[in-house]
C-alpha cells in the first residue's frame, strides 16, 4: 500500500475525480477526508467508503480553518492535501457576468490558495514526520490551449499553473512537495453537463455521438476516467513521487500533442 | 526601411514561405541572396542574387560561405516534410528530412556564424509541428523540434554578437497545403473545417511570415533572442477537440 499511515484531505471529494481520489487511497491505506460541500457532492448517491466527511465550502475561509482544525485534532497532521474543488461556466467573456467570473475565481483559485494556506501548518508537521509532504492541486490543459466558450475556466486553471509553481518554490524547502495535474476531457458529471448543456455546437448529433466524435479527436480514442486521474494523483502523493514538485502534469490521452486534427 | 544596408541570405527563397521573405528584405532595402537546388527561378528580381545550393552539402556551404563573404541576417528557411509514420520512413526519407531540416541548419549556421559581425540575426524556419504533432509527420516533427533546440543553443552561445530565433509558421498557403487538400475525400469540406480551427478565419500568407521575419531581422528586435514565435492565426491557442466542429 502505497500511502500506508498518510493522512489525505481531497476538496471536491464527493465530485466526480474526488470521490475516484478519495476511493483510491483509502485502497492504499491513507486516513482520509474527502472534504465538499455536502456528503453527495455532484454525484446523486452517497456511499460509505470509509472517508471521513468534512463540510467545506473552499471560498469561506472560515470553512479552511474548521477544517483543518478537525483534521489537526484527529489526526494531528496533513500528508496529502488535494485541491481537486472546481466549478465550469461555459460562457464567452461577453457572455459570462461579473458574478459568474468571480464565482469561477472563488472556487477554482482562492479556493486553492485559502485550503493550501490553513493546511501549511499540518502539512510542515506531516513534512516533519519522515518524508515529504504534498500538495496535488487541479489545473487542466484548458490552461494552456483553450476550448472555445470556457473563458473564465481557462483563466483559473492557468492561474492555478502560476500558483503550483509559487508554491512548490516558497515550500518546497519546508518539505512540501507542490504539482498540479492537467486533465484533458474526463468522463465526470462536469464533463456530461458541458455535452448536453447547451448542446455546444453539437450539430444535431445526438450525445452519443457527440461522445463518439470526442472520443475520435484523442489519440488514444477515448477519454479518461476518474480513475485515470486518480492513478496519477496517488503516485505524486506517494513517496516514490519525493522529487517531484512544481510540475503541470498533463493526463489527457495524448489531446495535447497534437496540432489540430484537420479532416483530410 | 527597416534592413538598409543588411546583407540577407535566405535559404530556400525559390517559392513558398522563403519566396516570400526574399521579397520583404528586398523591400526593406536589404541586400538579398538566395539559394535553392537548382536554377534560377523565374521571376526574382534582377537585384536578388541566386546561387544553386544544396544546404545538406557540407563542402557546397563551406564553398559559397567563403566566396560570397559575410552577412548580417541568415534565414534558414529551405525544408522538406515526408507525410509518414516512423515504420513507415525509409533511410532515404531519413537523409532527406533530417538531411536538409537539420544537417542543412546545421551546416549553415556553423559556416555563418564566424562569419557574422555583431548585431547580426539568424531566423531558422521552425513549426508549430515541433511543439506538437501533425499525424503521419514523424521525421517532420522531430525535425522541427531539433530547429528550435539548435536555436537557443546558438542564441545562448553567441549572443550578444548574434541573435538567434524562430518562427514557428502554423498551415501556410502554399504548394505544400494545396496539396494536403487535393488529397481530401472532400475538399471543401475539409478546407471549411481547416478555416473554422483559426480564430483569424483565414491561413497565413508567405507575406505574414515575411513580416515577422523583417522585424526578428531589424535592429527593432535588439532584444529579442532565443524564443520560437508561432505565427497560426490561433490555431494552436485552442484545443485539438473544439466540441463546435463536429
Amino acid at each position: 500500500m502505497m500511502l500506508d499511515g498518510k493522512t489525505a484531505l481531497v476538496t471536491g471529494g464527493r465530485g466526480g475525480i474526488g470521490r475516484a481520489i478519495v476511493a483510491r487511497f483509502l485502497r492504499e491505506g491513507a486516513l482520509v477526508y474527502a472534504a465538499d460541500l455536502t456528503p453527495e457532492g455532484s454525484l446523486s448517491a452517497h456511499d460509505d467508503d470509509g472517508s471521513i466527511f468534512v463540510k467545506l465550502d473552499v471560498t469561506q475561509e472560515a470553512d479552511a480553518i474548521a477544517a483543518m482544525e478537525q483534521v489537526g485534532a484527529e489526526a494531528g497532521q496533513l500528508d496529502i492535501l488535494v485541491n481537486a474543488a472546481g466549478i465550469e461556466i461555459e460562457k464567452t467573456i461577453e457572455q459570462t457576468t461579473l458574478e459568474e467570473w468571480n464565482q469561477s475565481f472563488a472556487v477554482n483559485v482562492n479556493g486553492t490558495f485559502l485550503t493550501s494556506k490553513h493546511a501549511l501548518p499540518l502539512l510542515r508537521k506531516g513534512a516533519t514526520s519522515g518524508t515529504s509532504a504534498s500538495i496535488i492541486n487541479f489545473g487542466s490543459y484548458d490552461g494552456f490551449i483553450a476550448d472555445p466558450g470556457l473563458a473564465a475556466y481557462c483563466a483559473t486553471k492557468g492561474a492555478v499553473h502560476a500558483l503550483t509553481r509559487a508554491m512548490a518554490c516558497d515550500h518546497g524547502p519546508e518539505g512540501i512537495r507542490v504539482n498540479a495535474i492537467c486533465p484533458g476531457y474526463v468522463d465526470t458529471p462536469m464533463l456530461q453537463s458541458f455535452f448536453t448543456g447547451d448542446g455546444s455546437g453539437g450539430g444535431g448529433k445526438t450525445i452519443d455521438q457527440l461522445q463518439q466524435a470526442v472520443r475520435d479527436v484523442h489519440p488514444m480514442r477515448t477519454y479518461g476516467t476518474p480513475d485515470d486521474i486518480a492513478n496519477l494523483v496517488n503516485w505524486l502523493a506517494s513517496d516514490e513521487a519525493r522529487y517531484a514538485s512544481g510540475q503541470l502534469w498533463v493526463l489527457d490521452g495524448g489531446l495535447s500533442a497534437q496540432v489540430q486534427q484537420m479532416k483530410l | 526601411m527597416r534592413l538598409a544596408g543588411k546583407r540577407a541570405l535566405v535559404t530556400g527563397g525559390r517559392q513558398g514561405i522563403g519566396r516570400g521573405i526574399v521579397e520583404a528584405f528586398r523591400r526593406e532595402g536589404a541586400t538579398v541572396t538566395t539559394c535553392g537546388r537548382g536554377a534560377r527561378p523565374d521571376g526574382l528580381a534582377d537585384d536578388i542574387i541566386w546561387y544553386p545550393l544544396d544546404v545538406t552539402d557540407t563542402d557546397a556551404v563551406e564553398a559559397l560561405a567563403e566566396a560570397a563573404g559575410g552577412i548580417d541576417i541568415l534565414v534558414n528557411n529551405a525544408g522538406v516534410q515526408v507525410e509518414k509514420t516512423v515504420p513507415d520512413s525509409s533511410d532515404a526519407d531519413w537523409e532527406a528530412v533530417i538531411g536538409t531540416n537539420c544537417k542543412g541548419v546545421f551546416n549553415m549556421c556553423r559556416a555563418y556564424i564566424p562569419r557574422m559581425d555583431e548585431g547580426a540575426a539568424i531566423i531558422n524556419i521552425g513549426s508549430i509541428s515541433g511543439n506538437t504533432a501533425d499525424p503521419s509527420m514523424a521525421l517532420y516533427n522531430a525535425s522541427k523540434a531539433f530547429v528550435h533546440g539548435l536555436t537557443r543553443s546558438i542564441a545562448v552561445d553567441h549572443g550578444p554578437k548574434i541573435r538567434c530565433n524562430a518562427i514557428c509558421p502554423g498551415w501556410i498557403e502554399t504548394g505544400m497545403l494545396d496539396a494536403a487538400f487535393e488529397l481530401a475525400n472532400d475538399p471543401d469540406a475539409a478546407h471549411k473545417d481547416a478555416i473554422a480551427r483559426h480564430a483569424a478565419g483565414r491561413f497565413g500568407k508567405p507575406e505574414d511570415i515575411a513580416s515577422m521575419a523583417v522585424w526578428l531581422a531589424s535592429d527593432e528586435a535588439s532584444f529579442a533572442t532565443g524564443q520560437l514565435f508561432t505565427l497560426d492565426g490561433g490555431m494552436t491557442a485552442a484545443s485539438p477537440l473544439n466540441p463546435g466542429l463536429f
